[in-house]
């Protein structure tokens, strides 16, 4: 019942908020003039920069002070779904590509190809759900492994595993491990001591040395009789600016032990692991008006909580309360901040990007891509010293 | 290039192909094409079965669907020596395997909407776990038109699952161990409900089946054109392939004349392509047990969304009236009537109060009348004889329309064209008028349905968030004399608010006028995206 409902609600929304597919030409975008040093690298004072793929087969990295483009890398492969993560160092974004088979790591900054995996081999078929991430060495890539075993005549679906592959081992990479893991695994991340956690019906801890697999927050698996079931999908591992794996949910807060479904309080929560401490914590941050597809507390301040899919949305997380709220000119997928969170970057869905300010929502303008959209790419932003 | 592909290989191979005829190709046996091009990977076994094949009954819509699986997915290049033309192997193979391995009549009578392409029919489904398992991606009736062994509905889910992994993590599906459900729920539900061995099929494939040549009385109903009747005449060129004319009229006097085929599979499954005037028709009718009768549908081949429900009663010599247009006379006027039959002799006799004051042309198939009702005649039903021959309930004497029904009463039309691969599909209403009966009271169960009349049309905003949005102007066009609906350019609108789609939620209004009153009904028509994906069975 509650799922009919809230089915409805949301493809009715979503027939509302499919994208902008006109085509538009970045112009002027120009190489970053930057000096070199020794071992090729460039050298200036750290400024932020984003990854992010596009079709048909982009690399994108962005200045994001200059907000123009330094580098566009081709990959091998085709874009989708193009769900990155970078290197501890911020050099290698590894990718998810080709329609969420294969990882390719990027060095981005003479774009070099230096790490493959094909994770399909023999008569085994494997997709990744958007589940991708790197150990805190960045010695380790993980993936969230779905096989099915193609035989003459019939498939047999397989048990879902975490493969760990050793970074180090370059193009064409095998895994060195697989561990059991539990399915309808979607975003992944690691904290900073090295334990990797996954976006399941609940989110789970693994230890990636061991296999070993603890519940980290009872989501889907909760009973609590004045909430309804929740319900999350996310594809986007954003995150990392604010030093936080966070996924949204959805749930309806019942009147009263009577469960009445229309008389609910819909609701958006988070859950949410602080990747250096590994606390983990849920909680409602606000009303369900719109479909939401990404939201990310903002760096520095936890109880400012951004969404974003038609609206970019500012929430007051203790207060539970929408606090700002602006129309886009199209749907954006994924929000992610400048690493001093004084900016928020819309990205996904077209080929431009859109810049707002995170205090007052002001927009701040536009970085055009080249080439076709960014489908569920997701942005990610980190500083360094160039 | 994958999506033409597609598109080329649901391409009515089940229906038929107008050039068919001009071919006199010696064809592989069907048994020599399965051997070149399905054992390899099919296992043979026993009893001249093979592995995954031998397990399964299908419509033949389903049967080309799994054929195109094989080549679209598996890559299979089904060819044969003899014959050069793909499309009639694939033929060949559908006839095949539809007439061994088919649903009875019995087993697919609840489900035809799907085979008809009557899209807009909104399933009810008993079981609400079937309903979120199998259901929320495609019609339930894709489903219930398939018999497999409990083996063969696992390997159905393991195929689901395997080719389409995000199954498990749309809505729907992430709420629960969706693998594990599937597994250990819904493939033992499927094995009780719908089997590989049934009485049904067992007692069919015994029966002896109707021969389906000669001239069919054709009738039947077009949203936005109104009543249709014609003449089919099938003539066997092999077995269970015809090749056919048609010669048919609306009321309005449009006629829609033509030559095709048709071919007949599981002893009743009657599929055929026609050119009537310039445009293409499908054909999808079930022939009745006596091989007198045939219903179903005929529609557009290139807009399935329009088209007319058709019944076929063959011209056998048995006089019958079939039909009455329209069917429906008020108390008071005069109007003319056809009736529409076969082997229509003798005298005509309507109900007391309904005075014939002109036959304006007879034959034995149409008769043409003036007729009178009187002014106090009660409201209700009525039958009407030609000879021998009755038609109960085919005249509907009515006062005054207390109200209105828009069917259907929830639609959907999809935006289309303007570049993209989809064309739009449009949406069709017709308004169905009620006398409220002898209680006066519109609503009740005394109320007569008096049948489809002539309305206006009009659309207006669902709800306030459609009126915010503008969706009346943005998502299309009602033409207000026929009740079709067609729907915007696809694409996003950089005129709308999130530049979205042209997608709009609308209340479709009928109206017809009372002397000066005027009555309405109501339905809904939701206005979306397209469907890019669309095989013979949705």
């Amino acid at each position: 019942m509650r799922m009919t409902k809230l089915m409805i609600f949301l493809t009715n929304l979503s027939a509302r908020s499919l994208l902008i597919s006109t085509v538009m030409l970045m112009v002027g975008c120009s190489q970053a003039v930057t000096k070199t040093d020794p071992d090729g690298y460039p050298k200036a004072a750290p400024k932020d920069y984003m990854v992010i793929v596009n079709r048909p087969n982009r690399v994108n990295l962005i200045d994001l002070t200059t907000n123009q483009i330094v580098r566009s890398c081709q990959l091998p492969g085709t874009a989708a779904p193009g769900t990155v993560v970078m290197s501890p160092d911020n050099r290698i974004a590894y990718i998810l590509a080709d329609h969420f088979s294969n990882v390719y790591g990027v060095n981005i900054d003479n774009c070099e190809l230096v790490f493959s995996a094909f994770q399909s081999y023999a008569n085994i078929r494997i997709r990744s759900l958007a589940s991708i991430a790197i150990s805190p060495d960045g010695k380790s890539l993980y993936t969230h492994q779905n096989p099915v075993r193609l035989l003459s005549d019939h498939f047999e679906v397989m048990d879902t595993r975490i493969a760990v592959y050793n970074t180090a081992d370059g193009l064409k990479a095998q895994p060195v491990k697989t561990y059991p893991a539990p399915r309808q695994v979607t975003i992944m991340a690691t904290d900073k001591n090295g334990t990797l956690y996954l976006g399941a019906p609940d989110i789970y801890a693994m230890n990636p040395n061991t296999g070993e697999t603890r519940l980290a927050i009872k989501s889907r698996g909760l009973e609590t009789p004045h909430f309804s079931q929740r319900d999350s999908l996310t594809v986007w591992p954003i995150g990392s600016v604010s030093n936080e794996f966070i996924r949204m949910y959805t749930t309806a807060r019942y009147q009263d032990e009577t469960q009445d479904i229309d008389k609910a309080k819909w609701l958006w929560g988070y859950e949410r692991i602080d990747l250096t401490t590994g606390e983990a914590e849920s909680r409602e941050f606000g009303p369900l008006e719109v479909v939401l597809f990404t939201g990310m507390t903002r760096p520095g301040d936890k109880n400012q909580m951004y969404a974003v899919l038609t609206q970019l949305k500012k929430y007051d997380v203790s207060r539970q309360q929408e606090l700002m709220s602006v129309d886009l000119e199209h749907t954006y997928y994924c929000l992610n901040f400048s690493t001093d969170g004084s900016k928020i970057y819309l990205a996904g869905t077209f080929n431009d990007i859109a810049i707002y300010d995170a205090d007052t929502l002001q927009k701040l303008g536009n970085i055009q891509l080249t080439g076709g959209d960014m489908s569920m790419s997701t942005p990610q932003i980190f500083a360094r010293e160039i | 290039m994958r999506k033409h592909l597609l598109i080329s290989l649901f391409h009515g191979v089940v229906l038929t192909l107008l050039s068919s005829f001009a071919f006199s190709i010696q064809a592989g046996s069907p048994e020599q094409i399965i051997r070149n091009n399905c054992v390899g990977c099919h296992i043979p076994e026993s009893d001249d079965k093979l592995s995954r094949i031998s397990y399964q009954r299908r419509t033949p819509e389903g049967w080309e669907m799994t054929i195109a699986r094989m080549q679209l997915m598996h890559h299979v290049r089904i060819s044969d020596q003899e014959i050069p033309i793909s499309d009639e192997i694939i033929q060949k193979l559908v006839k095949y395997f539809a007439d061994r391995q088919g649903l009875a009549p019995s087993e697919s009578a609840n489900y035809r909407y799907i085979l008809e392409r009557r899209l807009n029919v909104v399933e009810q489904h008993p079981d609400a776990e079937f309903a979120v398992m199998c259901a929320r991606c495609h019609s339930g009736a894709r489903v219930a038109l398939q018999r497999r062994t409990e083996q063969e509905w696992r390997h159905l889910v393991h195929f689901h699952l395997g080719q389409f992994p995000t199954s498990e993590y749309s809505a729907g599906g992430r709420d629960r161990n969706w693998f594990e459900v599937a597994l250990n729920n819904t493939v033992p539900y499927l094995a009780k409900h719908y089997p590989l061995k049934t009485q049904a099929w067992t007692e069919w494939q015994k029966v002896k089946k109707p021969q389906l040549e000669g001239s069919w009385r054709l009738i039947g109903n077009q949203p936005g054109k109104g009543d249709f009747q014609g003449v089919m005449t099938a003539i066997e060129t092999e077995k269970d392939n015809y090749k056919l004319s048609v010669s048919g009229y609306y009321a309005n006097g449009d006629s829609l004349t033509g030559e095709g085929s048709a071919i007949v599979y599981t002893g009743y499954e009657w599929r055929s392509t026609l050119t009537l005037d310039t445009q293409v028709f499908n054909q999808v009718m079930a022939a009745n047990g006596h091989g007198d009768e045939m219903s179903g549908r005929m529609f557009l081949r290139d807009h399935e969304e329009t088209g007319i429900q058709l019944s076929a009663t063959k011209m056998d010599g048995k006089s019958r009236v079939l039909g009455v247009m329209p069917n429906h006379i008020k108390a008071g006027t005069e109007q003319t009537l056809r009736l529409v039959g076969t082997a229509l002799a003798g005298d005509i006799v309507l109900a007391k109060g309904l005075m014939i004051t002109d036959t304006v042309s007879r034959d034995s198939e149409n008769i043409l009348l003036k007729v009178k009702a009187a002014k106090d005649l009660a409201v209700g039903n009525t039958d009407i004889k030609v000879g021998n021959s009755r038609l109960m309930n085919g005249l509907v004497v009515y006062d005054q329309v207390s109200h209105l029904e828009v069917e259907p009463s929830y639609a959907v039309a999809r935006v289309g064209d303007n570049g993209g691969a989809t064309r739009k599909t449009l949406a069709s209403f017709q308004a169905v008028g009620y006398s409220a009966g002898v209680d006066g009271k519109p609503g009740t169960e005394d109320d007569l349905r008096i049948g489809y009349l002539p309305a206006q049309w009009s659309v207006r905003a669902f709800n306030a968030q459609a009126e915010k949005d503008q969706d009346v102007h943005f998502a299309g066009k009602m033409n207000k004399n026929t009740g079709i609906f067609t729907p915007a350019a696809a694409g996003p609108n950089p005129k709308r608010k999130y530049s979205t789609n042209n997608a709009g939620n609308l209340a479709v209004i009928a109206t017809v006028q009372q002397g000066d009153k005027s009555v309405t009904g109501t339905g809904q028509l939701l206005v979306t995206v397209q469907r890019w994906n669309n095989p013979p069975i949705r």
